[in-house]
């Protein structure tokens, strides 16, 4: 078996990895896992007044920042009905819009790009295109004054705080702002084209769910009280564990999230998605230019998207400015009298959804839940390295599959000190779904479920496998029919891992065995079985993490009730490592 | 060109658990990075570059706080790869706000709270403390996350071989410069007289009490602030906590005295 990975995802925020296991012609497992040190956020502000733990939580985040901020910020004020004026919430759009500036061209020319133009890192690039480079740098660091003026510094300003803000910009200062953005147009219109058109590979596509906040009166935008999802469904906030459904994975200090059952993206990509054709202006016709179908579909389309993004907010903030300009008087800080109260603020950091959730008792927090978007992409960072290593090994080029990985994830733009560094592609050891079995025992007695047709020669291996286990008394193993006239034997034994047993066309050797998470034949369509359909419409998430299938490379499936030889030599193997 | 590379200072950046501000903030050194890297031979940046060398060092800069038993190891490796050591930010120099859990049952309580029984197979998780608490450390530059015009006259002080000169008084000091209204005399908590200045007193700039982000200045006078708190009629929980939440090992001894006094 072999691993390809990438310990340290270099040029991401943060400390995490990404790893792929090869066994053969599979990959049997691909883990997305952050070194980052558990830190204990949501417990270590209980006990905190709001206003402390509107200090405390935006070091959660040194990019993401004032996002955090402004979603705590959110949820106390939902918490404590704390009502602010308009130029209140117009001044927090502004300092929220430096920050999609700074960190969407911090990602795209400075960590994106040197993998598109082959380059090790933006300083290098620097060489062959000194001028980008250089006018990024600048909008970059128009992005980072926009958060200095709003907030008060470069990262962790503490100006925003519950009821307003301790001071606000000068007429001048805003005029400046307003001129400076109108002469990056040229440039921002330049970066869309740039990112739109290159070339991305078509590995890995798929389809996803797409979900951020859907920000009030049809407009684009970066904050709102609802999420939407590219199905069309909307959550409204203070149902959005309905989203989330978090879980803890015990590769990351990152809890991972899945929707009914699936992986879900969010960011850049999931708002252009989204909420697109709402754009207007010269963003509206970029979009109406470029977006087609593989944006639905390929996660490397985040930097294209974050591109537009940026036009977005470049056209953006001279209205905001106008609009700003309206209110000459800056309103106090408003004061509150609630001690009690719960409360959810959710807004868009620029790596996507954010979802801050709090519970006031006696002034002080007393509960705390904070969901960040790269533990949302996580399920979906993981399912497409999956899908990518896959492709790339069947077809043959095993040697690209690290380096794609660390393409995808860094698409992401996942900022890792939110949760969670890098690939990794690792060779399986012989007989690899032994130990893999060993672990999977140890999380729990498994319920076998055989799954097959006997009247097909080696596809009624699953079944013959579950009736000999059953003849040996062992409880708790079942056949494909019987669910289908009994209903899953997955209901209320979550805590037990179901494995299933069955014919897997790996095209591989007759008779190689091969156990992998269920989740992972979902993304791979040389695997998928007539049975699976069926089974994930009834699976919980929480089941889905805790199912494996065991399968055995068929040498024949045509009608015939014979076993083959390496079939049947496996199949005394695998009785034998479950019956230990 | 060659042997230019080689008078060149090796320099590493490494993040350990934090916001990876302090790396960022060396990002957002815009101008002045292409200098830094002109200056210097920067051997391994994680966030800014993929092509990283792990070898002997002149000078490691180390970000975070120590929290699992991987980040231990990988910070000992640094400590015998390198000539000098820096502490940069406040985590890294007092355990940051992750440290908040002094005591290591009430620690273990939280993270069972957080991710239940679940044995981690990647990395074991360790209680948050600075790095001191592993490994010697040469200099201190706090901040959350440090200040830029600091970081710059820090690095190239020791990149001459000189050791920093940071400033040895409380936010107060900057603030007479600033020539703010002192909220501390309206009844506002403000840590300004017990953190250590370096940020030109930001927060006061905008009419908000000092949260203490730096870490406690050298010799602060925490009973004096504690008391005044007191009289200006703040619980005892309340001042603890406030003055606890980013200094977290640093002022420990202070605060084990007042819980005592409490009892």
């Amino acid at each position: 078996m072999k691993k390809i990975s990438v310990e340290h995802l270099a040029r991401v925020e943060g400390n995490g990895g990404i790893s792929a296991t090869i066994d053969g012609k599979v990959v049997t497992e691909v883990k997305f896992t952050i070194y980052e040190g558990p830190r204990l956020i949501e417990r270590l502000t209980v006990g905190k007044t709001p206003e402390e733990d509107v200090n405390l939580v935006p070091r959660i985040c040194a990019i993401c920042t004032l996002s955090h901020k402004y979603a705590a910020i959110r949820a106390m004020e939902n918490a404590l009905s704390v009502k602010v004026s308009p130029k209140i919430h117009l001044f927090r759009e502004l300092m929220h819009l430096g920050e999609m500036i700074e960190s969407h061209s911090l990602h795209i020319y400075y960590l994106a790009l040197p993998d598109y133009v082959g380059f090790p890192n933006a300083i290098a690039m620097a060489s062959q295109f000194e001028l980008e480079v250089k006018i990024a740098l600048e909008m970059k660091e128009f992005g980072n004054h926009i958060m200095k003026k709003a907030s008060g510094r470069y990262i962790h300003g503490e100006n925003p705080v519950i009821g307003g803000f301790g001071k606000f910009l000068t007429k001048e200062e805003l005029l400046w702002i307003k001129s400076r953005a109108v002469q990056f147009m040229p440039f921002v219109l330049k970066t869309v084209s740039l990112f739109c058109e290159l070339d991305y590979p078509d590995c890995p596509e798929d389809n996803t769910i797409y979900a951020c906040c859907n920000p009030p009166q049809n407009k684009y935008g970066f904050a709102g009280d609802e999420i939407i999802l590219s199905t069309g469904e909307t959550i409204n906030k203070k149902d959005y564990l309905g989203l989330t459904n978090e879980f803890v994975v015990s590769h990351s200090y990152a809890k991972h999230s899945r929707y009914k059952g699936n992986p879900y993206s969010v960011g850049a990509l999931a708002r252009v998605n989204n909420l697109g054709k709402r754009l207007k202006g010269e963003a509206g016709k970029m979009y109406g230019k470029y977006f087609g179908p593989r944006w639905k579909r390929n996660p490397l389309f985040n930097n294209a998207a974050q591109a537009l993004e940026i036009l977005y907010t470049f056209e953006r903030i001279p209205r905001l400015v106008d609009e700003l300009l309206k209110y000459p008087e800056d309103p106090p800080v408003v004061k509150y009298k609630a001690k009690e109260g719960k409360g959810t603020g959710i807004v868009e950091a620029p790596r996507g959804l954010l979802i801050h959730s709090y519970e006031i008792t006696e002034g002080l927090v007393s509960h705390t839940d904070i969901i960040t978007p790269t533990a949302q992409n996580a399920e979906d960072i993981e399912r497409y390295c999956y899908i990518a290593a896959q492709k790339l090994l069947e077809n043959g080029e095993e040697d690209k599959i690290r380096d794609r990985m660390d393409l995808v994830v860094r698409a992401f733009d996942p900022c890792i000190s939110c949760s969670a560094h890098m690939a990794e592609v690792k060779k399986a050891l012989p007989d690899d779904w032994k130990e893999k079995l060993k672990e999977v025992k140890k999380k729990g007695t498994p319920i076998y479920v055989g799954v097959g047709k006997r009247t097909h020669s080696d596809d009624g291996l699953g079944i013959e496998l579950a009736l000999k286990l059953r003849n040996r008394g062992m409880s708790d193993v079942w056949l494909e029919y019987e669910i289908a006239q009994r209903g899953g034997p997955w209901k209320n034994k979550h805590h037990r891992p179901l494995v299933f047993l069955d014919a897997v066309d790996f095209r591989e050797e007759p008779g190689k065995v091969v156990l992998l998470p269920l989740h992972h034949v979902f993304s791979n369509t040389n695997l998928s079985h007539k049975l699976l359909p069926f089974i994930s419409a009834e699976m919980h998430y929480e089941r889905l993490n805790n199912s494996y299938i065991l399968g055995i490379q068929p040498e024949c499936t045509k009608e015939g009730s014979k076993i083959s030889k390496p079939v049947r030599l496996s199949m005394v193997k695998v009785l034998e490592q479950i019956k230990n | 060109m060659e042997k230019d590379k080689k008078e060149k200072l090796k320099i590493g950046i490494y993040e350990l658990t934090g916001c990876a501000g302090d790396a960022l903030l060396i990002l957002d050194c815009e101008k002045e990075l292409i200098d830094i890297f002109k200056a210097a031979d920067i051997q391994s940046f994680l966030m800014a570059k993929s092509d990283n060398i792990e070898g002997g060092l002149d000078i490691a800069l180390v970000e975070g706080s120590v929290s699992t038993e991987k980040e231990k190891k990988e910070l000992l490796d640094i400590r015998k790869r390198a000539k000098v050591v820096v502490a940069i930010g406040i985590c890294a120099c007092f355990g940051g706000i992750q440290a908040a859990f002094r005591n290591k049952k009430n620690w273990e309580k939280n993270f069972k709270e957080v991710y239940g029984d679940i044995q981690m197979t990647h990395t074991k998780p360790v209680q948050s403390k600075p790095i001191d608490a592993h490994i010697k450390v040469d200099y201190y530059l706090p901040g959350c996350p440090i200040d830029k015009e600091q970081f710059l006259s820090t690095f190239n002080r020791i990149l001459r071989g000189n050791p920093p000169e940071l400033y040895r008084f409380p936010v107060c000091v900057e603030c007479k410069w600033n020539e703010n209204d002192c909220l501390l005399n309206k009844g506002i908590p403000c840590l300004g007289p017990v953190t250590a200045a370096g940020c030109g007193s930001i927060c006061i700039n905008h009419n908000l009490p000092c949260v203490g982000c730096w870490g406690p200045v050298e010799g602060a006078n925490l009973t004096s602030e504690f008391q005044l708190l007191r009289e200006y009629g703040f619980d005892h929980d309340f001042i603890r906590k406030k003055m606890a939440s980013f200094s977290g090992t640093g002022i420990a001894d202070f605060l084990a005295k007042i819980e005592g006094e409490k009892r």
